[in-house]
């Protein structure tokens, strides 16, 4: 059912872009491309759910600013029934989801495991995994004189963790490329003004804020890097969609500075 | 505000475990199981562990490692012997190490590690020298002490193992060419024939320098060592994984659609129209006196006569895609997914022993 459903579609998805590439340009370096235009076609797919979800996160920072919901907060902090019962009335009367600033989130997770799946796959490393591939190629795509792919892209091999050897020392750049995009991605979504100090939803946030990055960085730092190819490329394109939004808070990258 | 958040985290821990999953199952290298018999022993390349079996009833000789798996490790290259003595087996776990194991007892007698990639093919053994192909595209040559003679880098992905005819060394890759080496030149490859596909398997090499090959090129082609040109091609229904076997002037061979085919080699042609067994075949057919033998993907194996007639079948279970190999008076395969890792069967098909490491 998932290998059906999402690694094989995903696979030959990446391997009709990577087919398509490698006819124009030649193999070389072309499976990255394909995944950074795989990852477009996917933000692209997802980008109504994204914007849901801008709006969502909007509006519920909004709601903890405002002055009738921080005096229905104080007037019922004894009561957590009734605060409850207060807050689905608000989100009701303001056309607030709770989830709906979640949902996109959860999107991701499904599509970056199949994504990593489909990478693997059509990388096929071992005979096994390279029967497999033989078997997960739907019938009308004619690839049989580009198999095996090649992985490299840049000076990466997509197929395994990416690092640099520097002076000795292995660094891993794309790691922390993957760190600092998704630092700025979560920073640009944060609330501008986070005054109260009461307000649980944006001490978690800024947390969030810095779990997440770091995740991400371990993610990078152990999986094949064609995986964090795609992180760079999404978390560049979350930014770009929050700006062009007019949403992205950029004083929020500034440390001690906030709007 | 609090239960997204918990359900953010919850969700990225849980994708933290899956993707951990997979990436161990990659980094496992998880394949199929390859296997090497001398007169008394077989010694099974599978997974964690290369195992020694008595031929005479199936019970564990040795393992390699001895005691706990070590998880840098991980063997489905088909072991190769050595004539002074010695059981090369090349590593696809991380750490890419070609090891040198006594067969008498699985003791390590030496280790290369300075390829950068996974060890998939067998290597080719001389009187003097260890010509290892490994999937970094390069060919490493050692000395039989596990010395480093030197290297050379090819391009592609290669898998297959090296042959020579005592004057240059022949190797595929999934580069979709056939490359040929001479030891005594270790710049560059004297010359290289262009295929119809990739090559995840060896070439066999006849008597008369002629070279024959199947790819993902649905083709067998035939390849003149001396002319480096390709004298004929057969179209086939699959893509061909392993080389074809070798039987006087005639080929046998099948394909990942689950032909069986017979041509003759000096030209081509079909000597009768392709027999479809039960399943894909992936391996290389075993030639014995009375018949072929072939191992499907089904889990069966079957013995055809030269005519093309089904002898006998033997459902072995599993997933067969390794070669079968004889040795003495049996015939050994190695299934993935059934409840043993090697059978032995007699030339009749009837099952002798089974072999499942102990825990």
């Amino acid at each position: 059912m998932w290998d059906t459903f999402i690694v094989i579609p995903m696979t030959n998805t990446l391997l009709y872009i990577y087919s398509f590439l490698g006819q124009l340009f030649g193999t070389e370096h072309m499976f990255g491309i394909a995944i950074i235009l795989f990852t477009i076609l996917i933000r692209g797919i997802t980008w109504p759910l994204t914007t849901k979800q801008l709006k969502g996160t909007q509006a519920m920072q909004e709601l903890q600013q405002d002055k009738e919901w921080q005096a229905i907060q104080k007037k019922h902090k004894d009561n957590k029934e009734k605060l409850a019962q207060e807050q689905m009335r608000i989100y009701k009367e303001r056309g607030i989801s709770p989830f709906s600033s979640c949902l996109p989130t959860l999107i991701q997770f499904p599509v970056i495991i199949g994504l990593y799946q489909s990478i693997i796959r059509a990388l096929a490393s071992t005979p096994l995994s390279l029967l497999k591939l033989t078997r997960s190629i739907y019938p009308f795509l004619d690839i049989s004189s580009i198999i095996p792919l090649n992985s490299h892209f840049l000076w990466m091999d997509l197929s395994r963790p990416e690092n640099v050897k520097l002076l000795g020392y292995s660094i891993p750049t794309l790691a922390i490329i993957v760190v600092i995009t998704s630092y700025i991605q979560s920073k640009l979504t944060m609330p501008a003004n986070t005054s109260n100090p009461g307000d649980q939803g944006a001490a978690m946030g800024n947390m969030m804020s810095i779990y997440m990055p770091f995740l991400m960085g371990y993610f990078a730092l152990t999986f094949a890097s064609g995986l964090s190819i795609y992180f760079v490329t999404s978390n560049l394109l979350g930014i770009l969609q929050y700006a062009m939004m007019g949403r992205a808070n950029w004083q929020n990258l500034l440390p001690g500075k906030k709007s | 505000m609090k239960v997204k958040h918990s359900i953010l985290i919850l969700m990225a821990v849980l994708l933290s475990v899956l993707l951990s999953g997979c990436s161990g199952a990659a980094m496992r290298s998880n394949s199929w199981a390859g296997l090497t018999a001398d007169e008394s022993t077989a010694y099974l390349a599978n997974g964690s562990f290369v195992y020694a079996v008595n031929l005479g009833n199936g019970s564990e000789a040795w393992r390699y490692p001895a005691e706990d798996a070590d998880s840098k490790l991980s063997f489905f290259a088909a072991p190769a012997l050595t004539t002074d003595g010695q059981l090369i087996i090349g590593s696809a776990g991380s750490n890419h190490s070609l090891i040198s194991l006594d067969p008498k007892n699985g003791s390590e007698n030496w280790r290369f590690s300075g390829a950068e990639d996974r060890w998939i093919a067998s290597p080719l053994v001389t009187e003097d020298a260890i010509y290892a192909p490994n999937a970094d595209g390069t060919l490493y040559v050692l000395s039989l002490d596990g010395s480093p003679l030197w290297t050379m880098s090819i391009g592609g992905t290669l898998w297959g193992q090296p042959v020579s005819d005592g004057d240059l060394v022949y190797l595929t890759s999934l580069d979709h060419h056939l490359y040929a080496i001479d030891p005594q030149n270790h710049d560059a490859p004297v010359w290289d024939v262009a295929l119809k596909g990739a090559i995840p398997g060896a070439a066999t090499l006849g008597p008369d320098g002629i070279l024959y090959l199947g790819s993902f090129g649905a083709e067998l082609e035939a390849v003149n060592s001396s002319t480096r040109k390709i004298v004929w091609n057969t179209v086939t229904d699959g893509w061909i994984w392993d080389a074809p076997a070798l039987d006087g002037e005639t080929l046998y061979f099948g394909d990942l659609n689950g032909y069986f085919y017979s041509i003759d080699a000096t030209n081509g042609s079909l000597n009768w129209d392709p027999i479809q067994p039960d399943g894909p075949i992936v391996g290389s057919p075993l030639v014995m006196p009375e018949a072929i033998a072939i191992a499907t993907e089904s889990g069966s194996v079957y013995a055809i006569d030269r005519d093309g007639r089904i002898v006998w079948k033997q459902t072995i279970g599993g997933k067969l895609y390794g070669n079968p190999v004889l040795a003495g008076d049996l015939i050994l395969v190695s299934p993935m997914e059934a409840g043993f890792v090697l059978a032995a069967l007699d030339t009749d098909g009837k099952q002798v022993w089974t072999f499942t490491p102990a825990k």
